[in-house]
C-alpha cells in the first residue's frame, strides 16, 4: 500500500519518520544508531476520563461504568487461540500495556524478531475477542489490583488529592474503577467501547530504537484494515475553577505521614497544556528543587527528606502542579509551600534559580532521548496535544524568566490548591 | 560498543569502564564494598547520605546542588546495595556530556573530579568529623528509609520474608541497617566508618558513556595514589545451603494480603547450575505465560501478580504474590502444585525456548543504557566472572529441560511468610 512518508534528521532524536499510512493510522518512528533493541507503543487516545460515550451521531450520551477503559485494556490481550503473551514467547519480546486518564497504551521491547512482535501487537490490539466467561474471570484478577492500589498509600494521597481538587472532571476517578463498578462491566459494553475508541484515526504507533521502516510499512500494511471515518464528541465536564476542598486525610500503615499539595491551573486546549506543562515545571524546579532556599530551609527544619519532588499533572482538560514527599509535619511543609509559591508569584523568580531549573528541565529531556523507550515514549506522548519532540525541548532551550511568569501566572493562583495527607 | 576495560590502579581498587558513542550522557559510580557484618552496618550505610551533602571543594549542599543543576541538570545520587554477601556504599553521578555542553566545557573531567572529591575529600571539620547539623539530620532520615519498606506492603512483606530466610546468616543483614542503631551513631563513630570504609574496602569504579576514560582513570589514579589501603578479604561467600522451613505471619491494617515464600535449592555451584536455576525461576513466574502467571493468575484468578525471582548472590528463589487474605491456602498449595509440574518435567518445548528467548532478549538490551552496562558489569564483577550480555544469553541456551527440571527437584520450601488483614499488634 502507499504510504506517505515525511523524513526529518534530528541531532536529538536520530532519523525521524512520519507514516501515514492508507488504514488511517499514523506511524512515528526514530532511528536510533548503536542500538541493538527496539521498543514499540501503539495505542488509542482513550483512558479512564472517558465515561461517556455516544455510539451514533446523534444519539444520547451513555455512562459507563468506572474503570471500563482498564478493563478493556486486559482483554484485548485474549483471542480465540491463547493470550498475546503466549504469542510473545515465541519472539521473546518483552510484552506490557497501561491505561491512564486519558491514553491507553500497548508495548513491547526486544533485541531481536522485532518485526515478528510487532505483528503481534498490531494483531491482538485490532482484534478484539470478549465473551461471558473471559469477562467475568477478569473480575478476580482485577479485583486484587484495586485491592493492591487500595492498600498503596502513594495511590491513595494522589487520588484523595484529585478528589479534593476537583468536582466534576473525571480525572478523579480511581483509573481501574472500583470492586463495584467493574461488576456492572458486560462483553457487549466492552466491544461499544473498543468500537468508539480503537478507530485507527484515533490511534498512533511509536517505535524507536533498532528500526527498520520497511519491516515496519510491511507489517501495517499485513495486518492493518483501513478505518472507518472518526467522530468524536467529548462534552465539556463544566469543573470550576475553585477546588473542592483545601484539606483531605486518610488513615493508613504508613511510616511517616505522607502528603500532597496540589495547585489547580486553568486547562486550556490539550496542546496548551502540553506546551505550557514544560514551563511549568521550571517555575516548580526553580521553587522547589534540591537547590532552592525552600528545600534547604524545610530540609535543615527536618519537615522534608529526599522523597521530596514536584510534577506538573497535565492532561486533555485539567493541569495541575505537585508536590509531594513525606513530612513529620505536611501542614508546615503547605504553609512554607503556599508562602513561596505566593511570593514567586508576586515577585518572579530569580535569574540563578531560572537558569538551574531549565537547564535541570533540558537536561531531563535529553536523557529521555537516550533510550529507546524514552523516545518512543514522547513520539507517543506528543502525537495527540500534536506537539512534536523536538518543539518540546525547544520551549524549554528558549524559555525566559519573563514567559515562564506570564504563563504561571496566567494559569496559577495561589488560593486553589489543596494538600492531601496519609496519616499512621 | 566496547568491552569492558579493567584496569587496577590501587590496592583492591579498579576502574572499569565501557566507552559508547551512542549516549549522550556519562556516568561515574563509586562502589565501596565491604563484606556484609551486623555491627558496621547500620554506620556504612550513613556514610554515602552524609557525603552526598557537600565536600571540602563545595562544602554547602545548596551550592553543591546548583552547581549540578548548571551541569544540565547532573545527578548525584547515594546509596546502599546490598549482593551477596557484601554491602555496598555508591556514589553515582551521571552528566552530559562534552559534546553536547554549550559552552565547551570538559564535563567528564569536571564530573570525575566533582565526584572524586565527594567520596575521598569530605567536609570534615578541624576534628576530622562531618558537620553535626548533617550527622543528625541524615541519621534521621536513614531512619524514615529504613521503616519506610512499611509503606509498600509488597515490599514489606518481601523483606520480613528475607530476615526470616536468611536469619542467623550474614545475608540475612538489611543494607540499611537497624533503627534502634541508627539513633546512637556518634560523629566519632561516622568520621571512622568513612575512614575504615575507604581504607578497607575493595573499591570499584565505573565509568560509562561516550567520554574519555581516560580523564576520569587520571583524576581517581592522582586521589588514589596518596591513599592508605589494607584491603579487607572480599571473597564471594558460599551461596546458602538447606535448612529447616520456617512460617510467620503477621496482621496489619491492610486490604489484601501479601504472600512471600522462599525456596533453596542446596547451594547451585556451578554456572550452569545457577543458569538452569535462572531459567526455572523464568519459567516458574518470571514471565507473563509463566507457570504461576497462567494457573494462580490466569487459570484461577486468585492474584493481579506472582512472580519469583532468583537472587544470583544467595542462590534462594522468592515467590510472592497479592491475594484475598482467605486465598491463602489455596494459593500457597497452587504455588507448590506449579514447581512440582517443573521438577515432574511438565515443560513444553515451546514453553523452555519462550522462556529462553525472553531472557535472551532482556539481555540484547541490557547495552542500551547507561544503567544497564553499569549493573551488569558490576554484577559481573562481583561475581568474579566477566562476560558479555551476549556471552551470557549463550550460556542460557545450553540450559535442557532435564536441568530445569532437576533444578525444580532441588528447590525445598525454606520460608513462607504472609501479611494479613486486622489489628497490628
Amino acid at each position: 500500500m502507499n504510504c506517505e512518508i515525511e523524513k526529518t534528521e534530528s541531532r536529538r532524536f536520530g532519523s525521524l519518520y512520519r507514516i501515514k499510512h492508507p488504514s488511517g493510522l499514523t506511524v512515528l518512528l526514530s532511528q536510533m544508531k548503536g542500538f541493538k533493541s527496539s521498543y514499540a507503543v501503539f495505542g488509542t487516545a482513550y483512558g479512564s476520563v472517558d465515561t461517556l460515550i455516544k455510539t451514533e451521531k446523534d444519539g444520547e450520551f451513555i455512562k459507563l461504568p468506572e474503570g471500563i477503559a482498564h478493563y478493556l485494556e486486559h482483554k484485548l490481550f485474549e483471542s480465540e487461540e491463547c493470550s498475546a503473551f503466549e504469542r510473545y514467547a515465541k519472539t521473546g519480546a518483552s510484552a506490557n500495556a497501561y491505561t491512564s486518564f486519558d491514553r491507553t497504551g500497548y508495548l513491547f521491547s526486544c533485541s531481536d524478531n522485532f518485526s515478528e512482535s510487532l505483528e503481534i501487537l498490531l494483531d491482538f490490539v485490532t482484534h478484539p475477542y470478549f465473551t461471558a466467561e473471559t469477562v467475568a474471570k477478569e473480575q478476580g484478577i482485577i479485583g486484587q489490583e484495586i485491592r493492591m492500589y487500595d492498600d498503596s498509600p502513594d495511590w491513595r494521597v494522589l487520588f484523595n488529592l484529585l478528589c479534593a481538587l476537583y468536582s466534576k472532571n473525571p480525572v478523579r476517578i480511581d483509573i481501574a474503577g472500583t470492586q463495584e463498578s467493574i461488576s456492572h462491566i458486560t462483553a457487549e459494553l466492552l466491544y461499544k467501547c473498543y468500537d468508539k475508541f480503537y478507530n485507527l484515526h484515533n490511534m498512533v504507533l511509536a517505535a524507536a530504537g533498532d528500526i527498520n521502516v520497511d519491516e515496519v510499512i510491511s507489517a501495517a500494511d499485513k495486518i492493518l484494515k483501513p478505518a472507518e471515518p472518526f467522530f468524536i464528541e467529548r462534552g465539556s465536564c463544566g469543573e470550576p475553577e475553585e477546588v473542592v476542598q483545601n484539606y483531605t486525610e486518610q488513615h493508613l500503615p504508613v511510616s511517616v505521614p505522607m502528603f500532597s499539595i496540589g495547585f489547580k491551573g486553568k486547562p486550556g486546549t490539550e496542546k496548551e497544556n502540553f506546551k505550557g506543562s514544560v514551563l511549568d515545571e521550571i517555575f516548580i524546579d526553580a521553587l522547589f528543587d534540591d537547590y532552592t532556599p525552600a528545600y534547604r530551609s524545610l530540609y535543615d527544619e527536618g519537615v522534608i527528606n529526599s522523597t521530596f519532588g514536584s510534577e506538573v499533572f497535565c492532561g486533555r482538560d485539567y493541569i495541575a502542579l505537585m508536590i509531594s514527599g513525606e513530612s513529620r509535619d505536611p501542614q508546615r511543609v503547605c504553609d512554607a509551600v503556599r508562602a513561596e509559591f505566593i511570593n514567586a508569584m508576586e515577585n518572579g523568580i530569580s535569574n540563578e534559580a531560572f537558569e538551574c531549573a531549565q537547564k535541570s528541565v533540558y537536561g531531563r529531556y535529553l536523557r529521555s532521548t537516550e533510550r529507546a523507550e524514552g523516545v518512543a515514549t514522547m513520539l507517543f506522548n506528543g502525537y495527540f496535544p500534536g506537539v512534536e519532540p523536538e518543539e518540546l525541548m525547544d520551549i524549554a532551550a528558549f524559555a525566559t524568566p519573563d514567559s515562564v511568569m506570564e504563563r504561571v501566572r496566567n494559569v496559577y493562583s495561589a488560593e486553589n490548591y489543596a494538600l492531601s495527607v496519609i496519616k499512621p | 560498543m566496547g568491552r569492558l576495560i579493567r584496569k587496577k590502579i590501587g590496592n583492591e581498587v579498579y576502574i572499569n569502564s565501557v566507552r559508547d558513542e551512542k549516549f549522550k550522557s556519562d556516568r561515574i559510580t563509586v562502589n565501596l564494598i565491604t563484606p556484609l557484618d551486623r555491627k558496621e552496618a547500620t554506620v556504612n550505610a550513613l556514610v554515602p547520605f552524609v557525603l552526598r551533602k557537600g565536600c571540602k571543594s563545595c562544602p554547602d549542599f545548596t551550592e553543591l546542588n546548583k552547581r549540578l543543576a548548571k551541569m544540565y541538570g547532573a545527578i548525584l545520587d547515594a546509596d546502599v546495595s546490598k549482593q551477596g554477601g557484601f554491602q555496598i556504599v555508591e556514589l553515582l553521578l551521571q552528566f552530559a556530556d562534552d559534546k553536547f555542553a554549550i559552552n565547551g566545557e570538559e564535563m567528564v573531567k569536571e564530573g570525575a573530579k566533582l565526584l572524586s572529591d565527594i567520596v575521598f575529600d569530605p567536609n570534615l571539620d578541624e576534628n576530622g568529623l562531618f558537620p553535626k547539623k548533617d550527622l543528625e539530620l541524615e541519621k534521621e532520615y536513614l531512619i524514615d528509609t529504613i521503616n519506610s519498606d512499611l509503606n509498600d506492603k509488597r515490599t514489606y512483606a518481601i523483606h520480613r520474608a528475607v530476615e526470616m530466610e536468611f536469619e542467623g546468616e550474614p545475608f540475612g543483614v538489611s543494607r540499611y541497617g537497624y533503627a534502634e542503631e541508627a539513633e546512637k551513631i556518634t560523629g566519632e563513630e561516622l568520621a571512622a566508618a568513612w575512614r575504615r570504609l575507604i581504607k578497607t574496602a575493595r573499591i570499584e569504579i565505573m565509568f560509562v558513556g561516550p567520554g574519555d576514560p581516560a580523564a576520569v582513570e587520571e583524576v581517581f589514579a592522582k586521589r588514589l595514589a596518596l591513599a592508605e589501603r589494607e584491603p579487607l578479604e572480599t571473597e564471594k561467600a558460599p551461596l546458602v545451603p538447606y535448612k529447616e522451613h520456617k512460617e510467620a505471619k503477621e496482621a496489619m491494617d491492610i486490604v489484601q494480603g501479601k504472600l512471600v515464600m522462599g525456596f533453596r535449592m542446596g547451594a547451585p555451584a556451578t554456572e550452569r547450575e545457577k543458569n538452569a536455576a535462572r531459567v526455572l525461576s523464568a519459567m516458574y513466574g518470571g514471565t507473563p505465560f509463566s507457570k504461576l502467571f497462567m494457573n494462580v493468575r490466569e487459570k484461577l484468578s486468585l492474584c493481579y501478580y506472582v512472580t519469583s525471582h532468583f537472587e544470583r548472590g544467595t542462590g534462594v528463589m522468592f515467590v510472592d504474590c497479592g491475594i484475598e487474605f482467605e486465598s491463602r491456602d489455596e494459593a500457597q498449595s497452587e504455588i507448590l502444585r506449579q514447581l512440582e509440574n517443573i521438577a515432574n518435567g511438565g515443560i513444553t518445548e515451546e514453553e523452555l525456548a519462550g522462556t529462553k528467548l525472553i531472557i535472551k532478549n532482556s539481555l540484547g538490551s541490557v547495552e542500551d543504557s547507561l544503567s544497564g552496562i553499569d549493573n551488569w558489569y558490576m554484577t559481573c564483577v562481583l561475581d568474579g566472572l566477566i562476560l558479555t550480555p551476549e556471552e551470557d544469553a549463550a550460556e542460557i541456551d545450553k540450559i535442557t529441560a532435564e536441568e530445569v527440571a532437576a533444578m525444580a527437584k532441588r528447590a525445598k520450601l525454606s520460608a513462607v511468610f504472609f501479611l494479613e488483614g486486622g489489628k497490628a499488634k
